[in-house]
């Protein structure tokens, strides 16, 4: 919960990506409730009608067809010419969204360290497997012209592909600073005009947005996209270990609390945190969203090839 | 404004002040703190003050301290008190005795050694039960009031009820002795008048009977410090439900040497022979020995010693009191030994004779005294005064046809020159001559000059001294003459006059006496002394250039002539007259009285210089009268005034003085071994312990301070927000 004064930034992917995970993490493939639309011939069965071995539909033949693809069976029986249609094969993508506000800078062990694992681990899943990975980070802290930290509304990283661009994945993975107040409806709208064709996206945040986090999920999620939200919270968000008489102030708008932390005061924050967290849940399940609160203290490879794989990110 | 207790309201200010400030700012110290988001935080401080029932019971927790710490402050302002020995709001009165007993310095019991007297004691008691007496409370409320009397022979209010420490305080340290003798009543009278009164209306039989007493509790609260030496205790009745408490000062063993009798006489037939008695008296347990002194106008002239028994102890068998409780056990009296002194003298000129008592000089022994090792407590009644008068021989002439009787009467006193007898013919002419100013008195028997006044003869009294017998001057210095009565006894006389205390008029019985009246306006120039059916029988006239005493009636014509009382009465006149109208011991007063002289008419400018030689302005009376009183001290004192002198006033240089001796001379306060209880006619008081009386505790100071405490303790759960 505290904001940590000297948090861990890692520097090396091998910080975020151990050999020992990257094995284990060679034998999964990114998978799909929704069947989606590729733009090119990946391992992927795709909705869209094209050639491939797997038979889809038939088609009444019309003069110019490739004669190749005649259903002989239905003429013998019908003696009417009909095409067999094949499933395209096609490659999936996957766009992770992470939550770089200030917010995410906090907790023992720091949220954003396992948020940049997990999104290098599933990049490189994405990667080694042919799909299209992009990562967008909400807010965030860029050098502005004048060489200090300013907090930005977002980047990101677009349409990397293959194995080769995962040094690319991780630069930019290793150069993000999380920092300053998160505009997540903003950055969702700018993230749904600017996603072309569909995927699979994965919101890595707290999701402790003042503005609300409702508007933001319902413009991805309307685009198409298979979402899974992952809420990341510290343990010290879940059970808070704070005493006596405090101002509390928000790292993000700096909005002042003056409290005194007593024995049902943290009763009552977690009764609080815990219907949050229910009506986070219960929103997702309304919209299709798989969601999963995991602690930061969880390891990613728990989260990878325990929670993931439940939910069906990845088989 | 003075602060009563100024170091207590310091010291929890101290205390209190620095705690309070102490948790107000640990109050407002915050630890900041930045965590990643505010949003649940509020949201839950938000539903806890909602509706949060354990924030109602704090918030009431809070109101009952508050409330616990206003009843502390509000009972508080009630000022509770505990009981203690005197009852709250206690009317006491305070009554010290200042008698010449109270001067006795035998010391307190536990130091003989210490010389202080017994009002000093009697002053300290008296004090701390001032001191004792509760406050006066906050807002008006009364605290205990005293009032205080002061008595010898009379008493005095020296403030009535007053809770004014300080001015009691006062009052008590300047009580004085003086010389008198003790007298209880008045002083127990004054001290029941001015006390509440409890109202009993009882109607029986119609008839309303009205008591007032408006003390709860009931009767008169009376300390009184004394030394319990007071003769007419007897004589006091108190109530049942009064409550004197004796406070006892003085040794019960202390001894004492004195003069209880002293006096001075002529010899009848030689006048500058002077013999003087002295009585002393010893209550002491041990035989004695005095020096008994003898001074002539400040000169000493004798010293005789004394030898003194020692004082008796008589057992009388029990008896009871009148209202007392039990029978007492047979009684011990101490039965002082009295031995006397006389001393001869020959001296014909008036004198001031002082007679001293000489104790032999014997210093404290070592160890452990007894009240006789003292020395002799009591100085006051070791002196007496004695005024003797000079030797006079009288020259008196008589008019009378022939009386053998009164001219072998008057023969047969001392006179300067033969008896001059004239005849009623020559009289007028003798009572015109210059010869009747050489004569001190002058006898007139059934004869009167007579005046020619508005053109008829009266009668009237020659200038000078005289003793009329049988004729009645007329007015203003006489009677009206109605004419001839028949018998007639004599119904009523100043038995205290005197020439008449051994004139036995008792058996008096007049043959034929004189219808008279004495007129309305005479102003106090004519004094009747004996009254009859028909008129005055004897009367008494003065004015500046005459005196007489006069009788109306012949005493021939009365059975008086065969009586004692007949030759006594003129004998006495005689004196009486020649010494100017004073009576033979109007030139001693005791103490506590008044001293009262008679002065001739054309007195002025008239004063008393007394013992320690302070000058008092007199004013003389239409009778003639100088009084001064109360006579506070033994000693001499002095009347001077300007005019003529009385016929036994010394005259110095126009200014002329005649000397009173005040005398103690009483055996009761002589005694003073101080009674352990005193008896009243209805009660015996016993004499009270040394138990210090409490006053009441005042408990407000510690209700406050437990209203501050709880105040302290509501402000720390206030601050406190952790584990409950």
């Amino acid at each position: 919960m505290i904001k940590l004064t000297t948090p861990t930034r890692p520097t090396r992917l091998d910080e975020l990506l151990d050999a020992r995970f990257v094995a284990r993490l060679s034998a999964l493939d990114l998978t799909s409730r929704k069947v989606l639309a590729g733009k090119m011939k990946g391992e992927r069965r795709s909705k869209r009608r094209g050639e491939s071995v797997e038979f889809a539909d038939h088609r009444q033949y019309v003069v110019g067809d490739d004669l190749r693809h005649i259903d002989w069976n239905i003429f013998g029986r019908l003696d009417r010419l009909f095409l067999k249609l094949f499933l395209e094969e096609e490659d999936l993508a996957l766009h992770i969204v992470i939550d770089a506000s200030a917010s995410s800078d906090c907790g023992e062990p720091s949220k954003f360290l396992l948020m940049q694992r997990l999104c290098v681990a599933l990049g490189y899943i994405g990667l080694v497997n042919l799909h299209r990975v992009s990562v967008t980070a909400i807010a965030g802290l860029a050098l502005g012209p004048d060489g200090q930290p300013t907090p930005q509304l977002m980047s990101s990283v677009r349409d990397l592909r293959g194995g080769r661009r995962l040094a690319d994945l991780g630069r930019f993975i290793l150069q993000l600073t999380p920092g300053g107040p998160a505009s997540f409806t903003e950055a969702c709208k700018r993230i749904a005009i600017a996603r072309r064709g569909k995927g699979v996206m994965l919101v890595m945040s707290d999701f402790f947005h003042k503005e609300g986090y409702e508007t933001g999920l319902r413009l991805l999620v309307g685009r198409g996209f298979d979402v899974y939200a992952l809420q990341v919270l510290s343990p010290q968000e879940l059970e808070p270990d704070i005493a006596g008489d405090l101002r509390l102030k928000d790292c993000e708008d700096a909005d002042l609390t003056d409290l005194t932390i007593t024995a049902p005061l943290l009763k009552k924050y977690k009764q609080t945190l815990a219907a949050y967290c229910n009506r986070l849940r219960d929103f997702c399940a309304a919209r299709e969203i798989t969601m999963q609160t995991i602690p930061s203290s969880v390891q990613p490879d728990v989260v990878v090839l325990d929670y993931l794989r439940r939910k069906g990110l990845v088989q | 404004m003075t602060f009563l207790t100024p170091l207590l309201a310091g010291i929890a200010a101290a205390v209190a002040v620095p705690t309070l400030l102490i948790l107000y700012f640990l109050k407002l110290r915050r630890r900041d703190v930045e965590v990643s988001t505010t949003l649940l935080w509020k949201q839950a401080i938000q539903d806890m003050q909602a509706n949060a029932p354990f924030q109602r019971l704090r918030r009431n927790i809070l109101l009952l301290l508050q409330l616990l710490a206003l009843a502390g402050a509000l009972l508080a302002l009630a000022q509770p008190e505990i009981r203690g020995e005197l009852t709250p709001g206690q009317e006491l009165v305070l009554i010290i005795d200042r008698s010449a007993s109270m001067q006795s310095t035998d010391g307190p019991p536990d130091d003989p050694r210490a010389r202080q007297t017994r009002l000093d004691r009697a002053k300290a008691q008296a004090l701390e039960m001032v001191d004792a007496m509760k406050e006066p409370g906050l807002l008006g409320s009364a605290g205990d009031r005293a009032m205080l009397i002061a008595f010898d022979t009379s008493a005095d209010i020296l403030t009535t009820f007053t809770a004014n420490k300080a001015e009691l305080r006062r009052l008590i340290n300047d009580i004085s002795a003086t010389d008198s003798p003790s007298s209880f009543a008045e002083a127990f009278k004054l001290a029941k008048a001015h006390l509440r009164r409890r109202i009993h209306i009882d109607d029986r039989e119609g008839g309303k009977a009205v008591t007032f007493d408006e003390q709860t509790e009931g009767g008169a609260l009376v300390h009184l410090f004394s030394d319990g030496r007071i003769p007419d205790l007897s004589t006091i009745r108190a109530q049942r439900e009064d409550q004197v408490v004796y406070h006892r000062v003085g040794r019960s063993d202390a001894w004492n040497l004195g003069i209880v009798s002293v006096r001075a006489e002529r010899d009848f037939n030689t006048p500058s022979s002077v013999s003087v008695f002295v009585a002393v008296q010893s209550t002491s347990r041990r035989a004695r020995t005095v020096d008994v002194q003898l001074s002539l106008d400040g000169r000493v002239v004798a010293v005789r010693p004394v030898e003194l028994p020692a004082a008796q102890t008589v057992t009388a068998a029990g008896a009871t009191g009148p209202d007392a409780a039990a029978p007492t056990d047979a009684v011990q009296t101490l039965v002082p030994s009295v031995r006397g002194a006389v001393f001869e003298l020959s001296r014909a000129e008036g004198a001031s004779i002082t007679v001293q008592l000489r104790h032999p000089d014997v210093g404290l022994p070592e160890g452990t005294l007894t009240g006789e090792d003292l020395p002799d407590p009591l100085g006051v009644d070791d002196v007496a005064y004695v005024i003797l008068p000079p030797a006079r021989r009288l020259s008196i002439a008589m008019v009378s046809e022939g009386n053998f009787f009164l001219t072998r009467l008057l023969r047969s006193m001392n006179l300067a020159r033969p008896l001059q007898v004239v005849p009623p013919s020559l009289a007028q002419a003798f009572i015109e001559s210059k010869d009747l100013a050489t004569y001190d008195l002058i006898v007139l028997d059934r004869w009167l000059p007579s005046r020619t006044v508005d053109g008829a003869p009266t009668l009237t009294l020659p200038p000078g001294r005289s003793l009329v017998l049988g004729a009645i001057p007329a007015p203003p210095l006489g009677l009206t003459d109605q004419g001839e009565a028949g018998a007639t006894v004599a119904l009523n006389w100043r038995r205290d006059h005197p020439t008449l205390r051994a004139a036995s008029l008792e058996n008096l019985i007049v043959n034929k006496g004189r219808k008279s009246v004495l007129p309305d306006n005479v102003g106090g120039a004519t004094v009747v002394l004996a009254e009859g059916q028909d008129g005055p029988l004897i009367i008494e006239a003065a004015d500046i250039t005459r005196s007489a005493i006069i009788t109306t009636f012949d005493p021939v014509q009365s059975n008086w002539v065969f009586q004692s009382g007949y030759p006594l009465f003129l004998v006495k006149a005689v004196e009486y007259l020649s010494r100017g109208g004073i009576g033979e011991d109007a030139l001693t007063v005791r103490p506590g009285s008044t001293l009262t002289q008679r002065l001739p008419q054309d007195a002025r400018e008239i004063s008393m210089t007394l013992p320690d030689s302070a000058r008092v302005p007199l004013v003389q009376s239409d009778a003639g009268d100088v009084n001064f009183g109360p006579v506070a001290d033994v000693g001499i004192y002095t009347l001077a005034w300007q005019g003529t002198p009385g016929p036994q006033d010394a005259t110095d240089g126009g200014t002329n003085r005649r000397t009173v001796a005040s005398n103690l001379a009483d055996p009761a306060e002589s005694d003073l071994a101080s009674a352990d209880s005193i008896a009243l006619a209805s009660k015996v008081v016993q004499a009270q312990g040394d138990a210090q009386p409490l006053g009441a505790k005042r408990l407000w100071p510690w209700l406050v301070l437990v209203a501050l405490a709880v105040l302290m303790i509501e402000w720390w759960v206030y601050n406190r927000r952790v584990a409950f």
